[in-house]
């Protein structure tokens, strides 16, 4: 039921906006489900894996970066650039992170952010992807909704309502995909490497192999993210695709709702993302524009929350209150 | 030849500095396990206090260290008894969660208060120095450089002795690795956890108060060492202040003479480049014990 009900909700949601004309809400629902998509992505490894991954913008990057220029170069269709973004960074991925799964807990934290500031240099000088000038995606205007979702090509009036629903089409299929390694035994076998890694490979499993699969999965879904980002923005610069924010919002959202469960990233998402950008509408412009008034706010709800609820907001007693809400009776223990 | 070697002298200095930044960091992060991402923030705050005593009172930045290390300890105490030993119950993510708050928080408090203008100490013993250089062979050391890195120094033996040499830091060193046993024998963990919190604060105030004799002072002036820092006691190995020392030289070193090489753009790739060459050798880092 509550299945039902959240994915009419979601479906529903830009209606009443894109009649109105209130398309910045749109951009907010987009925003809340590329954070969420990413979020679910980086809970593998981080919720089921348990690797503190801190640099997983770099596959963001990567796939922005092979989706437009293969559309720019080839004249691939984003969808198919998609694919192809995929695949460059998971090989990336594979060839980057098994060497470092030799690293454990803190140092392997390091070690992807290690990678993070090496791929900035990169990204800022070299010549292919136009270094720090970055790459420009030229869309045609004038396509229709059916077309714009068939290309991610968006310009004009309905790009507002074209990407967010891009956008819940591909978080729903992250969350598919992601609920699918769940229970699968791919799934337990993260969650065995997190809670024992000895003993996970004293019963046989390999726990380097299980990190880098794990850590695949992250880039996948990044890379995937990333190419919706750039032809939202319409142009791949290296200091945008690699900026902190797609490492910390990403697993800010996945704690604040709940870490290692799916829904924590959804819940987070919706709570961080309409709030820093509400704040920002609000407190960021007017007589105290630039003087960060909506980003203290922010720091210290996040702080709050994070005193009151260490455990994520997931661990509150939501199945209770709306049982209360909905006048159903809890689940009381069996007595005997 | 010459260039290399000036190269490798101002790396050592450079690093003393970066020992200096990295050295609270190891007590918080490396000791006790603590993730804060608000570390550089502090330094900011070292560096805000110099240039306000100084500009206000006139007071050197080599006074001015001794009262903002005691008001910073009690900030980074007050941290912990506020913020950090509630996150502390729940998962390690939820205290970088938390430190990021903070880290907002503090950073934007200080725009809001001072905008992010650039800012620089001018009348200090140090930048009155500048010039000033001792000559070894073809070699140049800055003096003021020197003497940063000298204070460096002798904090970072202080702090060695207290940690290693002390019944107070064995009781620090213990809760870090056990703290239902450390409590069991007397030690009070949250005090313990209080003090580091102080200690490593007031630490990275101090490097902040030296660095402002050399470097701008603005807001956003914390991110790019606190990365540096965390690379630096990875690099070392938890739970080692020496290994701490010798990662931060080493880092400056690499620094300054891939500098004078390679693009400056890369300067901090060549840095993390060997953090992760080195760490697949030495795993648990340079001296890391675990």
């Amino acid at each position: 039921m509550a299945w039902v009900a959240a994915a009419l909700v979601a479906l529903l949601y830009p209606i009443p906006f894109e009649r109105s004309g209130y398309i910045y809400y749109e951009t907010v629902g987009f925003l809340v489900l590329l954070n969420a998509m990413l979020g679910i992505g980086w809970n593998i490894i981080g919720g089921w894996a348990g690797q503190f991954d801190f640099g997983p913008n770099i596959f963001f990057a990567i796939g922005a970066y092979t989706a437009a220029l293969l559309f720019i170069h080839l004249g691939w269709n984003a969808w198919l650039g998609l694919l192809g973004a995929v695949v460059v960074s998971v090989v990336i991925c594979a060839v980057v992170t098994y060497p470092v799964t030799r690293l454990r807990g803190h140092y392997f934290a390091i070690a992807t952010v290690a990678m993070w500031m090496i791929a900035q240099p990169i990204g800022a000088t070299w010549e292919l992807i136009n270094g720090s000038r970055g790459l420009f995606i030229p869309v045609a205007a004038g396509g229709g909704f059916a077309h714009g979702m068939l290309t991610m090509e968006f310009a004009g009036r309905g790009k507002g309502l074209g990407f967010y629903y891009l956008a819940l089409l591909l978080f729903a299929l992250t969350l598919w995909g992601a609920r699918a390694v769940e229970r699968s035994k791919l799934g337990f076998y993260f969650r065995a490497v997190r809670d024992d890694q000895e003993g996970a490979e004293s019963i046989g499993i390999d726990s380097r192999l299980y990190k880098v699969i794990a850590r695949c999965l992250m880039a996948a879904v990044f890379a995937a993210g990333g190419v919706l980002y750039g032809f939202w923005a319409l142009a791949v610069f290296p200091d945008q695709v690699l900026e902190v924010n797609w490492n910390i919002l990403p697993m800010m959202a996945v704690v604040v709702g709940g870490l290692g469960r799916l829904g924590g990233a959804v819940l987070g998402s919706i709570i961080l993302i309409p709030i820093s950008q509400l704040m920002t509408a609000t407190l960021g412009a007017g007589p105290l524009a630039g003087r960060g008034i909506d980003i203290i706010i922010y720091g210290a709800v996040i702080m709050l929350i994070a005193g009151w609820r260490p455990n994520g907001l997931l661990s509150l007693p939501w199945q209770r209150w709306a049982g209360r809400l909905l006048g159903r009776a809890p689940a009381q223990p069996a007595k005997g | 030849m010459t260039l290399f070697l000036q190269a490798v002298a101002d790396g050592l200095q450079m690093g003393l500095l970066y020992a200096l930044v990295a050295v609270g960091l190891t007590i918080i992060w490396g000791l006790m396990e603590m993730i804060n991402f608000a570390h550089g923030e502090f330094m900011m705050l070292g560096m805000f206090g110099a240039w306000g005593l100084s500009v206000s009172l006139g007071w050197d930045p080599l006074v001015s260290m001794v009262p903002l290390a005691v008001i910073m300890y009690g900030a980074g105490v007050l941290v912990y008894r506020l913020l950090m030993r509630r996150v502390q119950r729940g998962e390690i993510f939820t205290q970088i969660f938390a430190t990021v708050g903070l880290f907002f928080f503090i950073q934007n408090g200080v725009v809001a208060l001072f905008t992010s203008d650039y800012r620089f100490v001018n009348k200090s013993l140090l930048t009155g120095l500048s010039g000033a250089n001792i000559t070894l062979g073809d070699v140049r050391i800055g003096v003021p450089l020197l003497v940063g890195g000298l204070i460096a120094l002798a904090l970072f033996l202080i702090l060695y002795l207290l940690i290693d040499r002390t019944d107070f830091g064995l009781a620090l060193q213990a809760t870090a690795e056990d703290r239902d046993a450390a409590m069991l024998v007397g030690i009070r963990p949250q005090r313990m956890y209080a003090v580091a919190w102080g200690l490593g604060t007031a630490l990275v105030a101090v490097a902040g108060v030296i660095l402002a004799n050399f470097f701008a002072v603005y807001p956003q002036a914390g991110l790019s060492f606190t990365i540096l820092a965390y690379a630096i006691v990875a690099l070392g190995g938890f739970g080692s202040i020496l290994g701490t020392l010798m990662a931060a030289l080493l880092v400056g070193v690499v620094q300054s003479v891939t500098a004078a090489y390679f693009p400056p753009a890369f300067k901090d790739a060549f840095v993390f480049g060997s953090y992760i060459l080195i760490g697949l050798f030495r795993p648990q880092g340079l001296f890391g014990r675990f």
